[in-house]
């Protein structure tokens, strides 16, 4: 019991660094391999045991590859990924131009913030799901239904960070901006808006998996087709190895848009890193 | 150039509140260059937002070349103590300084080339593509004198503008000011709350006591230019520098 | 000292404001359904939909939905945060631990937990069981980043200090570790509590299993929408009490130390 989980993890950080370029080399591949053994052995014992255990609702990971390749490659890409990417995004780019708008104008006025307070606090907190037989009732089962709930249920966190990016932005940087006559639309979109763009990007991370949670819910609900509605028709008819496949591919949706936001917000706000990397060095 | 009248200032509704800044009054000549000193809290940084325009005054006025300050006036340019809050850090150095000239505007070509020349007279010529987060403290404070430059002001107000950097950057500092004050031939308005730097600079010494006001001016007739080991070793410097101490502390004697 | 004057100054119009702005959210909404900018058949007038909210909030059946779905909500946030406090203790301490197993979270996180909805159903029918699996893995994944971060994020320095007094492995645990991450994990809650209602609310809907998300549906396809109207306000309400409990508790288990304030995991 001496050595703590603690212990060792301090122990790492003070290790001497490697000399030589080789040993140098020899960490970093360690390194990768430790981070892969998990995932490896992970796959392969997936593989393994659904391949063997006959379960119906675990159908062999091989099978399921096959049925992957065979629907998804790319067959049925224009009947349903495609309208259900289509919604997703259409839903979203409304909610971040609305939300940046929204939030910027209560970010900017007390008054408009104060009285706006308890209806938005009263709308976030609606779980969005709950507003899909509204908005069927409103647009009918067409791509207008979904591309709303999406739109509603994603505009909050944007909304907010929007308010607390704008609130946020130091009082100096805009006293500078008023000393050199800077005018005030210039202002807002030269110096308020690029300060609160690393609030505004959480937000909108934090909106695009809800983006793909109402994609899929509301195709579940009423559709016929996209993603979400195929997996659900699969798992009703119990076509098994198709369902799973609508699952995995879900999940690599989910992977690859993530990755793609991080990959966009790096770029956009190389400058907030190297500041904090400034900071904390 | 600068004329300062009564001015007075009382935050908040109440008129009765103790006040920033009372009854304070004082001139500065044109290409003069006027150090305010005073200990923190005397209500020197309102009374240069006031100056420049930033906060409504309560009563009295500032005159900017015969013309009352109401806003942000065209002849003046403000350095920030906090260089790492007035730059921007999501733009270059270079646009950080050419960013005031477009909206002042000055044509494209032009702004380039004053971008330019304020960057290499601060010694920072080759770093425009650079980001502000990049550069050392001392250089970010350089940039700020540039962008000040190149907006070509007739008065330059400084809050506290070495207050962040290191003893060593400092003397740096403050000649390369010396140095742009006489080669853009411009008036400065520098406050500090250290005595040595306000002797050092300055042509003439305002001590400020709060509520703001002018308690004490001194007038510092060393040579110049001035020199950091030479003008900090003349005899007058030292004089100047206890009368100025004097003057600072609480009870009117040196401590 | 500006801004504080201003305060004071604000503060008492606070209310009045609030109350406008929930009057004028109304007016509109009754604007839109008197004027037949919303067909009527859909869309009754605002005013029954509100007497159609207090009628069933007077009544039994109303409770025992909001029951339903708040027990689904408590066992799968519960489960959740009950799986994922330790596992982010275990590998917010131990590197290598993180290490292992970073692909493998990467990788899990981004998966929408509701494309899990039709196996889960597969597996376990179409009752409690089900809702709490989706949100126990809905809420898994906020839950394990803050408690990661939130234990990465013990100052190393008071670590040493406690050391130095020879405070033992437990003890350093529960006097260092536990109380700087202990805000992270509240923050994680109150992320993760409106996660578990979404979730809570969507198994309703798509599976059917009882609560208000059904009760909502089955309303609208009675061709009720007073009803379903006066639900969704009741299903908003709860979120917003949710909200407003967490956020209290949050704000108390924070109180010592404002600048641990940070979403990290989102």
């Amino acid at each position: 019991m001496t050595r703590t989980a603690i212990g060792t993890a301090a122990g790492g950080r003070t290790r001497p660094a490697a000399g030589g370029g080789t040993r140098r080399w020899g960490r970093a591949l360690r390194l990768l391999a430790l981070q892969l053994v998990v995932p490896v052995v992970l796959l392969a014992g997936i593989w393994w045991w659904t391949g063997q255990a006959g379960s119906f609702y675990f159908p062999p990971a091989s099978e399921v590859a096959r049925y992957f390749a065979d629907l998804w490659l790319f067959e049925r890409v224009g009947g349903d990924v495609l309208p259900s990417l289509g919604r997703m995004f259409a839903g979203y780019a409304i909610a971040v131009v609305v939300g940046m708008v929204l939030g910027t104008a209560l970010g900017l006025s007390r008054l408009l913030r104060t009285a706006a307070d308890p209806v938005v606090q009263f709308l976030r907190a609606l779980p969005p799901p709950a507003l899909i037989p509204f908005a069927l009732l409103l647009f009918g089962a067409g791509d207008w239904s979904k591309v709303f709930i999406i739109a509603l249920g994603t505009v909050w966190p944007i909304l907010l960070n929007t308010i607390d990016g704008v609130r946020g932005v130091e009082s100096q940087l805009l006293d500078a901006a008023r000393s050199f006559q800077i005018p005030a639309g210039a202002r807002l979109t030269r110096i308020v808006l690029p300060a609160a763009t690393p609030r505004i990007f959480a937000g909108m991370r934090t909106s695009l998996s809800i983006a793909i949670i109402l994609m899929v819910v509301s195709e579940m609900v009423a559709s016929d087709n996209g993603i979400g509605y195929f997996v659900l028709e699969s798992q009703r008819s119990f076509a098994i190895p198709e369902m799973w496949t609508g699952i995995v591919l879900l999940g690599v949706l989910g992977f690859v848009l993530n990755w793609l936001f991080v990959v966009m917000e790096a770029r956009v706000l190389f400058w907030h890193r190297g500041l904090k990397g400034n900071s904390d060095a | 150039m600068l004329e300062v009248a009564q001015l007075s200032k009382v935050y908040g509704p109440d008129p009765a509140a103790r006040p920033a800044v009372a009854d304070l009054t004082f001139d500065v000549a044109a290409r003069e260059f006027v150090c305010i000193l005073g200990s923190s809290g005397c209500g020197k940084t309102t009374m240069l937002r006031c100056l420049a325009g930033l906060e409504p005054v309560t009563s009295g006025h500032v005159r900017l070349r015969d013309e009352v300050v109401s806003g942000p006036p065209r002849e003046m340019a403000f350095v920030f103590q906090d260089y790492s809050r007035s730059l921007y850090p999501w733009m270059t150095v270079e646009r950080n300084v050419a960013f005031p000239l477009r909206y002042k505007g000055v044509p494209k070509q032009e702004a380039r080339a004053a971008t330019q020349e304020a960057l290499e007279a601060v010694g920072l010529g080759g770093r425009g593509r650079s980001y502000p987060w990049q550069l050392s403290g001392g250089m970010q404070q350089r940039v700020a004198i540039a962008r000040a430059l190149a907006y070509r002001p007739q008065i330059l107000l400084m809050d506290e503008p070495f207050a962040s950097v290191d003893a060593q950057t400092r003397a740096g500092l403050e000649d390369l000011l010396l140095d742009v004050w006489q080669r853009y031939e411009i008036t400065v308005l520098f406050v500090t709350h250290d005595i040595d730097e306000a002797v050092y600079l300055a042509d003439r010494v305002l001590v400020l006591r709060a509520p703001a006001h002018v308690a004490l001016t001194v007038e510092v007739d060393l040579p110049r230019p001035r020199n950091q080991l030479t003008t900090k070793g003349h005899p007058d410097f030292g004089r100047l520098r206890s009368e100025l101490l004097a003057a600072l502390s609480p009870a009117g004697t040196p401590q | 000292m500006v801004s504080l004057a201003r305060v004071s100054a604000g503060r008492g119009s606070d209310l009045g404001l609030k109350v406008a702005g929930i009057a004028v959210a109304l007016l509109l909404v009754e604007l839109c359904t008197r004027s037949g900018l919303l067909p009527e058949r859909w869309f009754p007038p605002a005013g029954e939909i509100y007497a159609e909210f207090f009628r069933l909030a007077g009544g039994r059946p109303l409770w025992v939905e909001i029951g339903r779905t708040l027990l689904g909500w408590a066992t799968g946030l519960g489960l959740g945060a009950v799986l994922a406090v330790p596992i982010g203790m275990a590998l917010g301490s131990s590197r290598t631990a993180y290490r292992l197993s970073r692909v493998v979270i990467e990788f899990c996180r981004p998966v929408p937990p509701v494309a899990l909805i039709p196996l889960t159903v597969l597996v376990y029918g179409t009752d409690l069981q089900t809702k709490t699996f989706l949100v126990a893995f809905a809420v898994f994944w906020p839950m394990l980043f803050q408690t990661i971060y939130g234990v990465q994020d013990v100052d190393p320095v008071a670590i040493d200090t406690a050391r130095a007094y020879g405070l033992g492995t437990f003890a350093r645990f529960r006097t260092v570790v536990l109380p700087s991450a202990t805000p992270y994990i509240a923050t994680g809650l109150r992320i993760s509590s409106s996660i578990a209602l979404i979730l809570a609310i969507t198994e309703e809907l798509v599976v059917g299993t009882p609560g208000l998300g059904r009760a909502i549906i089955v309303a609208q396809s009675a061709g009720d929408p007073t009803r379903m109207y006066a639900l969704i306000i009741a299903t908003g309400l709860l979120g917003w009490a949710l909200n407003a409990a967490f956020g209290a508790l949050e704000r108390r288990v924070l109180s010592w130390h404002p600048a641990q304030r940070q979403e990290v995991a989102r």
